[in-house]
């Protein structure tokens, strides 16, 4: 309607000038008739005379401009009149009254006449119903929407695989009748909601999605998720989802993670009293023991430390693998959980005659940690330091503000350093500096932890090093503020991530 | 030994019976009164006697699970009991069992992360927590 009302005020003006023009003739006429005291009879004639060809002049001028965007869509019509094939198409570029209406109603046309084509209707309807049919037929589950969010047709499979009759879906909104869980906040509606609001055409994939029981909120199947939008679309067709049974596939998975834990459970029994023997021979037969006798004591301990690491760091590998590991980011001082976290760390430093030197930045902003994950992450690189520092005494820690307005934290050693062959892939599963593997105990899976926990708190882990000088591995958090947002309209002071995206709380994403 | 030590009276909830033993052995030679339980159920009646300062409480047990019995002492209906529970068990837990463990319990170990002897350590810290 306002481009109506657009066009109206365009023609308006030119009316309104044209009535102004001719009632100002009529009266300077009058006035020129009293003034140069001429005959009323003669003044009249000559003042309707001007008055006449002024209104045909004028008239003629609004007339041609109210008339513009009629002709300019006589001539689209006629350019798809296959009789007037020399007809150009009109410019509407060059179109100043009239034109958001104008354009809108062309277009229409062209729409038409495309769909239509003029000549062989039988043919388009024919491809209506092979689309229909395709759909219909088709062996995966598919839905497909207008831009209100109604179904307006899905495949059979759809119905069979979401247990729901046609009558529940088609004419409804797609959400009133599936109900899908996403493992993060890229949900299905966001993404509709984002097309709607700023995109022409687009195209989105999910993984890991649970279709939730309508009764009890119950996951009945696990799939991914691929669907297409497209802008007032001409069939109506403004969104196409397709559904990719991966129940199977996840199930399996997750076996096998409950698998692992209950590994994990059995490994640590036999652990646990392993190196509560061995501690119990440390501390009371030590006197009976000679030196070599001790130092084989010792050294069981260590590996029976290393084996529990070990299996820890398995069962953590695995929840990263299958997007399991979830943190509860808070809000923190960064400088007492890096402080708490350096105490400790400084007591078994010392025993190996290490100093640890830390700096940290006063007024650094709160940051959002999952406090246990970050203590791990700190506690590898500190252990690391300590580790491969060799002979060197210090390892030096430092945080501040970066250029980015991140809390970037560095861990600095002296020791050996890493081989450039080995730098790339330091992050990886089970890597290990060959050099120093004989040497120096290790599971080779801190740093990939380190890496993924980094990375689900929203920053980046990185390492430099020179060979004989040592190295430097270093990390940044999100400021609490930037996550502020993400806290917004919920209850929780809490936000939940898991390693391959984050969640703001179970409950809020179930449909 | 400090005398406050020697009265702080600890049930010991532990169903492997080589670690109930460590356990045992380490907690009283640090001074600490221990009771050693290996069945849930009769660990729930034993922590409702209000008679301990500390239960250390394993999940996986005989006929009740330690998460149960966390649930029953901290459970607002029942009569509340002056002792502060520790989890201390070899279990991952599921994300559901960790919030109910962060809500209801003071304190959670992994057993295979620390020797009876950083148990004693850390008891002492969390004991003037």
């Amino acid at each position: 309607m306002d481009h109506f009302k657009k066009l109206k005020n365009q023609i308006q003006i030119p009316i309104a000038l044209s009535i102004s023009a001719t009632a100002a003739v009529v009266i300077g006429g009058q006035l020129a008739i009293e003034a140069l005291d001429i005959s009323p009879l003669i003044g009249a004639a000559a003042v309707l005379v001007v008055v006449l060809i002024l209104a045909i002049l004028l008239s003629d001028f609004a007339a041609k401009k109210a008339l513009i965007p009629v002709k300019t869509i006589w001539e689209a019509v006629l350019h798809i009149d296959p009789d007037h094939h020399t007809t150009a198409a009109p410019n509407l570029t060059s179109l100043k009254v009239g034109r958001e209406l104008v354009t809108s109603i062309v277009l229409q046309v062209y729409q038409f006449a495309s769909q239509e084509n003029g000549k062989d209707l039988i043919e388009h309807r024919k491809q209506v119903i092979q689309a229909a049919n395709i759909v219909s037929h088709m062996p995966l589950p598919l839905f497909v929407f207008n831009k209100s969010l109604i179904v307006t047709n899905a495949s059979n499979s759809a119905l069979e695989y979401t247990g729901v009759s046609s009558s529940d879906l088609f004419g409804k909104s797609l959400f009133d009748t599936l109900k899908l869980e996403f493992s993060d906040d890229h949900t299905l509606d966001a993404w509709v909601i984002a097309c709607q609001e700023n995109k022409v055409t687009d195209t989105a994939y999910w993984e890991r999605v649970h279709v939730l029981s309508k009764e009890n909120d119950s996951v009945i199947r696990q799939c991914d998720i691929s669907a297409y939008y497209n802008r007032d679309n001409a069939s109506g067709a403004e969104f196409i989802v397709t559904l990719f049974d991966r129940t199977a596939r996840y199930s399996l998975e997750d076996d096998q993670l409950s698998f692992v834990s209950m590994a994990v459970h059995e490994l640590r029994t036999p652990i646990t009293m392993l190196r509560g023997y061995i501690e119990v021979i440390d501390e009371e037969l030590k006197d009976k023991l000679d030196d070599e006798m001790k130092q084989f004591v010792v050294k069981m301990g260590i590996a029976a430390k290393n084996l529990s690491s070990f299996v820890s760091n398995i069962l953590n590998v695995a929840r990263i693998d299958h997007n399991q590991l979830s943190l509860h980011l808070i809000e923190k001082p960064w400088k007492e959980t890096l402080s708490e976290s350096i105490t400790d760390a400084e007591l078994r430093a010392k025993i190996r005659g290490k100093n640890i030197q830390l700096t940290i930045d006063e007024n650094l902003p709160t940051v959002a940690v999952d406090q246990v994950s970050i203590y791990e992450v700190l506690n590898n690189l500190l252990e690391n330091a300590i580790k491969y520092s060799g002979e060197s005494k210090d390892i030096i820690v430092k945080s501040g503000l970066n250029k980015d307005g991140l809390v970037e934290t560095t861990v600095q050693d002296f020791g050996a350093g890493i081989p450039t062959s080995v730098l790339p892939y330091l992050f990886e599963k089970f890597s290990r500096n060959h050099r120093t593997r004989a040497s120096v105990s290790g599971t080779g899976l801190g740093l990939y932890l380190s890496k993924a926990i980094i990375t689900a708190h929203g920053g980046q882990i990185w390492a430099s090093s020179k060979e004989g000088e040592g190295s430097t591995f270093g990390f940044t958090l999100q400021p609490y503020t930037n996550m502020a947002s993400e806290l917004e309209g919920t209850q929780n002071k809490e936000i939940t991530r898991n390693a391959h995206g984050w969640i703001k709380n179970h409950s809020l994403y179930r449909r | 030994m400090e005398p406050d030590i020697k009265q702080t009276k600890i049930l010991c909830v532990e169903d492997e019976h080589f670690i109930s033993e460590l356990y045992n052995r380490a907690l009283t030679k640090a001074g600490y009164d221990v009771k050693t339980v290996l069945d849930g159920v009769e660990a729930l009646k034993e922590a409702q006697t209000d008679e301990y300062d500390i239960i250390l409480l394993d999940i996986m047990l005989p006929n009740m699970t330690g998460l149960d019995i966390l649930d029953k002492l901290r459970n607002p209906a029942e009569p509340q009991i002056k002792a502060k529970i520790i989890i201390a068990t070899n279990l991952e837990q599921s994300e559901e069992n960790r919030l109910a463990v962060e809500e209801k319990a003071d304190a959670y170990v992994v057993k295979a992360e620390m020797t009876p002897r950083q148990l004693v350590e850390f008891l002492d810290q969390f004991k003037t927590a």
